[in-house]
This record gives structure tokens, sequence and C-alpha cells, in this order.
């Protein structure tokens, strides 16, 4: 050995060092350790997003997009759909007077949603820690879902109930 | 692998990315300040957030079906013409005549759909994850926002093609806004340019769905991305970990159920 370090492809040793490994090669990593973005994170997002366009190719490919025959303010379609994120709303309007499904509970549900992080202050992250909130929100989720689909596959002409197997009404 | 090595060595390659051969973490952490893309993310996350089970990775789901929104609404907009006279016949035509003019309107109108559905699991993902708590509140009222923005562009580009089933959808949607209190009848004017669903709600409505919203939605999503990559820097471990006694974790628990 000379005292001048070896150079290897551009990188040299300047030394070892009896001690402890390095930090990221200690210990068994927890879930609270940090990893860098690069390349952990990035090639998870990589990959969701080829998923992602994988899948829509697919459907593309697959499925046509709908087209009916052109507009016509003369002849109404029988039963008259919203688009199927608006299904609840539109099963809602059948239920109750126009300004309470039509304004004032996507009002609420617009207002709440963002109001929710000022409401629930309680800072636990632990599940059994924060039941009422998560009672309240999944109540929330599968009525909404619930009422989504009823507006959007179970409903027929004049609004009235139908089997989405008998006649199917779903429009996308 | 020669080829890569070579081109990675020229002037052009080198000064379009900044970055050394062999990459270190530390001139990985140096290319969140380097890099246009990467600033967007931080250096470092907790590695919870690498599950699945964490995210889904619905937020990035979200974003990349925006980014075919946008790569195919722009390939439709040389095609359409907003009005009534054109507007059904430049569909027929996108459909028959131009070319990948069906695939694009597919990829399109399903990246549409899909859209609503990864924002609102995203939204329902970050609830139970309790990740609109402090510091996060405000992006969660972004992330509100942009859900709100999502179903008002879905909604705005449904009258589009100018078909049965446009014109009516918008015509029941729309009809809710009369019942808006005191401003009814004018919110409806507004949003229809008339007293009902014509030329002047088809030209209305192609402003706001190919150029105003999305810019809206574009302009949120820097702020809502901005804003999470803040929070990921800060290390935000639970606040039952901090040490404090038993006995406050416990009043926590019995105070939220009043």
């Amino acid at each position: 050995m000379t005292d001048e370090p070896v150079v290897i492809d551009n990188h040299r040793v300047l030394g070892v060092v009896p001690g402890k490994p390095a930090a990221g090669d200690r210990k068994v990593l927890g879930e609270e350790d940090t990893v860098m973005v690069w390349p952990h994170l990035l090639v998870r997002h990589a990959v969701a997003a080829l998923v992602v366009l994988l899948i829509v190719m697919v459907v593309s490919l697959l499925f046509d997009a709908p087209l009916r025959e052109i507009a016509n303010p003369t002849v109404t379609p029988n039963p008259e759909k919203a688009p199927w994120y608006f299904a609840a709303l539109q099963e809602l309007l059948a239920h109750f007077h126009p300004l309470v499904a039509g304004v004032l509970v996507p009002g609420a549900i617009v207002g709440g949603l963002m109001a929710l992080p000022y409401l629930d202050r309680n800072p636990q992250l632990v599940p059994q820690a924060r039941r009422v909130a998560r009672v309240v929100f999944t109540i929330f989720l599968v009525v909404w879902i619930v009422l989504t689909l009823i507006g959007f596959a179970f409903r027929g002409p004049n609004w009235s109930w139908v089997w989405p197997w008998d006649e199917w009404h779903g429009e996308l | 692998m020669k080829l890569i090595r070579w081109i990675k060595e020229t002037t052009v390659y080198r000064s379009i990315f900044r970055l050394p051969d062999v990459a270190t973490d530390r001139d990985r952490a140096a290319a969140h300040w380097s890099s246009f893309l990467m600033h967007i993310y931080p250096v470092k996350v907790q590695r919870r957030e690498l599950r699945f089970g964490y995210s889904a990775f619905l937020g990035v789901a979200s974003l990349v079906l925006f980014g075919s929104l946008t790569v195919s609404g722009i390939y439709l907009m040389f095609f359409y013409v907003p009005s009534p006279a054109t507007a059904y016949g430049d569909i027929q035509s996108i459909q028959t005549n131009i070319a990948f003019g069906q695939y694009i309107r597919n990829v399109h109108r399903w990246s549409a759909h899909l859209m609503v559905l990864a924002v609102a699991a995203h939204m329902a993902r970050v609830f139970y994850r309790g990740a609109y708590k402090p510091p996060k509140e405000f992006n969660w009222v972004i992330g509100v926002v942009l859900l709100v923005l999502t179903l008002l562009l879905s909604f705005t580009g449904y009258l589009l093609p100018w078909d049965q089933l446009a014109f009516w959808a918008v015509t029941v949607g729309t009809s809710m806004a009369s019942y808006v209190p005191v401003a009814g009848d004018v919110t409806k004017e507004i949003l229809l340019g008339g007293p009902s669903v014509g030329s002047a709600t088809l030209v209305r409505f192609y402003v706001l769905h190919v150029a105003l919203l999305p810019a809206l939605l574009a302009f949120l999503i820097t702020i809502h991305l901005w804003r999470w990559r803040k929070d990921s820097m800060l290390t935000t471990d639970p606040p039952a970990a901090e040490g404090d006694s038993a006995d406050e974790v416990e009043l926590v628990i019995t105070g939220e159920g009043q």
C-alpha cells in the first residue's frame, strides 16, 4: 500500500474506519422511518400512473362513448336522467322539495366537508380513538352511494322503481 | 447500454438533466432543488406512505386522469365548434372521419368518469387516514374545492356532444338552480344565458369547460401539491407519541363523544 489513494472509476477510497454501520443500514426500518422519495416513492407513482393509463386504454378500446340522437327540445326522454354523480340528488328530488334536495342538501354537504377539519378537533389518528367521526362519515358515504345507485340503475319511466336486470335505464 | 451512456455524456443531455452519472442520496436530495419535476416532491417520506393501503395512490390516479383529459381534450378541441348547428355533426365526424377520433373521445369520456370516482375515493381515503388534521386542515378544504371543480368540469363537458343525453341531463341539472333562494332565476339565467338550454348555454359551458374551470383546477392542484410537499417534510408523529400521560389521551377520546 502506498500513501496515494487508489482511484477506481473516478472514485477514491479515503479510508476505512471501525465502528457502527451507517444509519441507513443499521436497523430494521419502522413505519415512521423516512426513505428517499427518489427512487422509492417515484417508482411506485410511476407504476400507479401506468396502471391508470392502462385501465383507461383498455376501457376506451372496449367501450365506445355514448352518442344518442341529436338534441331535441320538443322530445323529452322518459326517464330524464342527470349524470350519475348527480343521481343521488335527483333521487332526493323525487322525495323532497327542490329547495331541500337541490340547494340545501348539496350546500350542506359541500359546506360540511369544508368545515370538517375545523369541527373535528380530535387530534388522534388511530381508528379506535375517532369512532364518532368514522361512523358519521361512513353513514354519509353509504347513504350517498345507495342513493346514487338507486337513481342511476333502479329508476325507470316517470322515476318509477325498476330492476336493472329487467330494464336498463342507466346512462353514462 | 453503450448508446445510453454516450447520450448521457453529451452536452445537450447534461444541459437538460442536471444530474451526475452515478447518483448518491445526496445528489438525489439536491435534485429536488435543481429539477422542476422533482421539486413537486419532498426529499423523504415516511415508509408508511409507500404501502398501497396508505393512499391506494388515488391522488396520483386523479392527477394522471386530469393529464389524460387535458391531452385528449385538446385533441378534440381541434375538431369541435360549440354551436347547436355544428356540435352534434362535429362529434359524429370525430367518430368517423378523424384519425383516432373515436378512441380519443372514448379516452376523454371514460377518463372523466374515472376522475370523478378517483377524486371522491381519494377524499374518502384521506378521511379514514385522518390526514385532514392539523396542519393539513386547509389542504383538505382545497381538496373539497377540487372535487367540486371536477364535478363541474364533468357536468359542463356533458352538454357538449349536444345529443338527447346531454341536453336533458343538463336541463335536469340546471333546473335545480332556479330553487336557490332569492337569486334563483338570476343564477339560472347566468348559467344558461337564457330561459332554457340553448346556443348561449353551449358557448358558456364550452368556455367554462375548456378554459376557466381547467385553469382554476390546475392552479389549485399546484397549491394542493405544494402544501402536501411542505406537510410531508414535517415529521408529524401522532400526538400520543409525544410522551403525554395516558390521562390526556383518555380525555381526548371521551371529549369526542360529546
